[in-house]
């Protein structure tokens, strides 16, 4: 009972050192919707905090969505795909439409979700440059990160987008028609296997495992944060306006109540409640157990590092890095949130 | 007799003062019970329902298995199809890439919750999932539905499954059950790839997890009485682990039952697979309600406990008020609408959309209620008074409650 359910599993094991050694390949279509108008620029620049205005075309750019009140609702990577054009790729299409349709004003702009239209493989991996350069009619090799050029495999048109969600260096995102798929997937699937790879099949490897080694977020763990308190306020443009600056500036200027860190737990097997199963996450106590400072968001494994590792949201301050806590019970250290 | 409404406090007295306003059904006697507490009421008395429903189903097929295979194939079936046709990936939080069965595991999660059913998810993963339940009104029922819901969630997770590329199929069993008498509910889903066992027939969905060391069992002290929606700790939201987030604001319009969702679709298939008449199932179904609903109130402190709960009067005795008056009490907590045509010491006469009744489109619902309250009637009053069906308009449910001779009773 309690048994570690990411240490011993050697499926999981290998689909993610997969990714970190050679190369991994996955299904990894996400909710697009593509928006596009005179208003286009100003419109985006109003809802994300990112700078969308100094996007050039062929580039894509991380941003949280913010609410009035400066909470993160939607972290989406925006790609400015031809002149004008803009997807935004999310995991939240209906609340986001709704937000776009309730903040539009006189903003003219037209979008349309176009999810069906596009089947996306993502190729990721020191070894993924390869694939992808031998797979691709046009070379990737200058292709940089957050970078979306179209390409063909096999003479079926493609648009590869240098990107990922696992930390690595070289990652590839590979969109396509899904009439598509089934091909260019053997011809990934062939490759990546030639050059030592193999499938990443487990969600808990491809959402979970990999990105927490790099300090990488799921929107779960951002559910009712701002980007001071995690760390996501380095790319905000802040000689705009857009949705929740305002409460951001006040959180700017009297400091942040919170902070995401790291924490790894030192025993094997355990039972830690984290907010990645649903749920408020295990509560956070120091020394008396009597002040809750933070709860747990989340609690992975690193296979990098063989440590168990995840993050506490935390009062800020309360946690140090090297501090030696008890959670629920199981002796836990205060680290970096990066294993990588 | 006088078609006299007694007076009565109306709904919005108060309006207007400096009190604060609070969501809440109310008695004919102006006692408010609160959202939270209604939906506790009225999904223990629907569960209660439920228990006698499954012991006609028990009358009509008395072997376990064959009972638990049919219920089993009816739930997998429909709940399938509903999926196939109605389902709503965006509203789990499914996401795109999530290939195989194992998104059907966040269907079943949001469910439970809505349900009051509380606990946790213990593990989400392609090959493996893990839901644990500290709390399951519908624990009276019998086993055969812990099988069943069982099986209803693998249907869901199928069709759910079939709209998106191929991905691993997983197993849901459920290896630990509170209908059965264990601390927890426990649904463990697992594909059979990864984690090899024998092929079982579709009822028998009871296990062992081949993961079983994996299990995360809460212990007592950890274990929760509320669901998400009602829990300070939550801020009063489910929330599940791919971020979908839900309140309580529409929980009480979305009550589903087990009799309704599980135990009268069975009935009718029994019904089409011949082992009853359907004269003879309405006829055990009947029986079995109405006896249910004497054994509410046989206890005095049972009626003791209802006025109290109902606020009524020491004025009012034994008429048929009291009943009338907590059938209006459920009616409000299914968000069911009704009227009061009379409402007197002689007799209480209730029209109700028989909609409101029919929860989750299943229409014996509505009949299945009257059997039980006829039983009430008994009890609650006394054996002089009745409760019955008459001169329902289209659409309604037109309910009398009266004293009546019958020398058939």
């Amino acid at each position: 009972m309690y048994k570690n359910i990411f240490k011993y599993d050697d499926m999981k094991r290998s689909e993610h050192m997969a990714v970190r050694n050679t190369v991994g390949w996955y299904y990894w279509t996400h909710q697009l919707l593509e928006i596009t108008g005179p208003d286009v620029v100003a419109f985006l620049d109003s809802l994300y905090p990112g700078n969308i205005a100094s996007l050039a075309v062929g580039r894509d750019r991380y941003t949280t969505m913010l609410n009035e009140q400066g909470e993160i609702i939607d972290d989406v990577v925006i790609m400015h795909v031809s002149e004008g054009t803009y997807w935004v790729s999310t995991l939240y299409a209906t609340k986001t439409d709704d937000w776009w349709y309730y903040h539009q004003g006189d903003y003219d702009v037209e979008w349309t979700e176009i999810t069906e239209d596009w089947a996306m493989l993502a190729v990721q991996g020191p070894r993924s440059r390869d694939v992808i350069e031998t797979l691709c009619t046009e070379s990737v090799v200058g292709q940089k990160f957050f970078e979306i050029r179209d390409n063909e495999i096999n003479g079926i048109s493609v648009k590869i987008n240098r990107a990922g969600y696992t930390g690595e260096k070289w990652g590839y995102e590979i969109y396509m028609s899904p009439d598509d798929l089934e091909t260019i997937e053997a011809a990934v699937n062939a490759e990546v296997t030639r050059n030592g790879g193999k499938r990443v099949t487990e969600f808990q490897v491809m959402a979970w495992t990999l990105p927490t080694e790099a300090g990488i977020y799921y929107m779960r763990d951002l559910a009712h944060t701002n980007p001071i308190e995690v760390g996501l306020d380095k790319n905000i443009c802040w000689n705009k306006d857009f949705i929740g600056k305002d409460a951001l500036l006040k959180v700017k200027e009297t400091g942040a109540e919170r902070e995401m860190v790291g924490f790894e737990v030192l025993a094997d097997d355990f039972y830690i409640r984290a907010k990645q199963y649903g749920g408020p996450g295990e509560p956070v106590y120091i020394d008396s157990e009597e002040e809750e400072v933070g709860r747990v968001s989340k609690l992975v494994y690193s296979y990098v590092r063989e440590v168990n590792n995840g993050y506490i949201l935390a009062k800020k301050g309360a946690l140090k890095i090297g501090d030696h806590i008890r959670i629920h019970g199981y002796d836990c250290v205060i680290t970096e949130k990066k294993w990588m | 007799m006088s078609r006299k409404i007694d007076e009565r406090i109306p709904q919005n007295s108060g309006v207007g003062t400096n009190i604060k306003e609070y969501v809440a059904i109310q008695s004919p006697w102006n006692k408010l019970v609160s959202y939270q507490e209604a939906m506790h009421y009225i999904s223990r008395f629907e569960s209660v329902l439920s228990a006698a429903a499954m012991q006609a189903l028990r009358i009509m097929i008395p072997d376990y298995p064959e009972r638990a295979e049919l219920m089993c194939e009816d739930a997998y079936e429909r709940l399938y199809t509903t999926g196939k046709y109605y389902g709503n990936d965006d509203s789990f939080g499914i996401h795109p890439f999530m290939c195989g069965d194992f998104p059907g595991a966040l269907i079943g999660d949001m469910g439970d919750d809505a349900l009051l059913m509380c606990g946790r998810c213990q593990d989400f993963g392609t090959y493996r999932c893990e839901k644990e339940l500290d709390v399951c009104d519908w624990d009276i029922v019998g086993s055969e539905l812990c099988r069943t819901t069982t099986m209803s969630l693998q249907g869901q997770a199928k069709a759910s499954r079939e709209r998106r590329p191929d991905g691993p199929t997983l197993d849901y069993m459920m290896v630990e059950a509170k209908g059965c008498g264990d601390r927890h509910c426990r649904i463990i889903a697992e594909n059979r790839e990864k984690y090899p066992a024998p092929a079982h027939e579709l009822w028998q969905s009871f296990g062992p997890a081949v993961t079983d060391d994996y299990k995360k069992v809460t212990q007592e002290e950890d274990t929760v009485e509320e669901p998400m929606m009602f829990r300070e700790e939550c801020n009063y939201h489910f929330v599940n682990g791919t971020n979908t987030e839900t309140d309580s604001s529409n929980q009480m319009m979305n009550l589903s039952t087990a009799a309704s969702l599980y135990i009268l679709p069975a009935i009718s298939e029994a019904v089409k697979r011949k082992y009853v008449t359907r004269k003879q199932a309405d006829h055990i179904l009947h029986c079995v309600l109405e006896a249910s609903g004497k054994a509410m109130f046989g206890e005095r402190y049972a009626i003791k406990g209802l006025r109290d709960w109902m606020g009524v009067p020491n004025s009012i005795k034994e008429d048929g008020r009291l009943l009338a008056g907590l059938i209006e009490m459920q009616l409000q907590a299914l968000v069911c609408g009704y009227e009061v045509e009379a409402f007197n010491e002689n007799e209480c006469i209730l029209v109700i959309e028989r909609s409101g009744l029919e929860i989750g489109g299943t229409r014996d619902m509505a009949e299945a209620h009257v059997s039980m309250w006829y039983g009430m009637a008994k009890t609650l009053i006394n054996a002089q008074w009745a409760c019955w069906e008459e001169d329902s308009p289209a659409k309604k449910l037109r309910i009398r409650i009266a004293r009546k001779i019958d020398k058939f009773a």
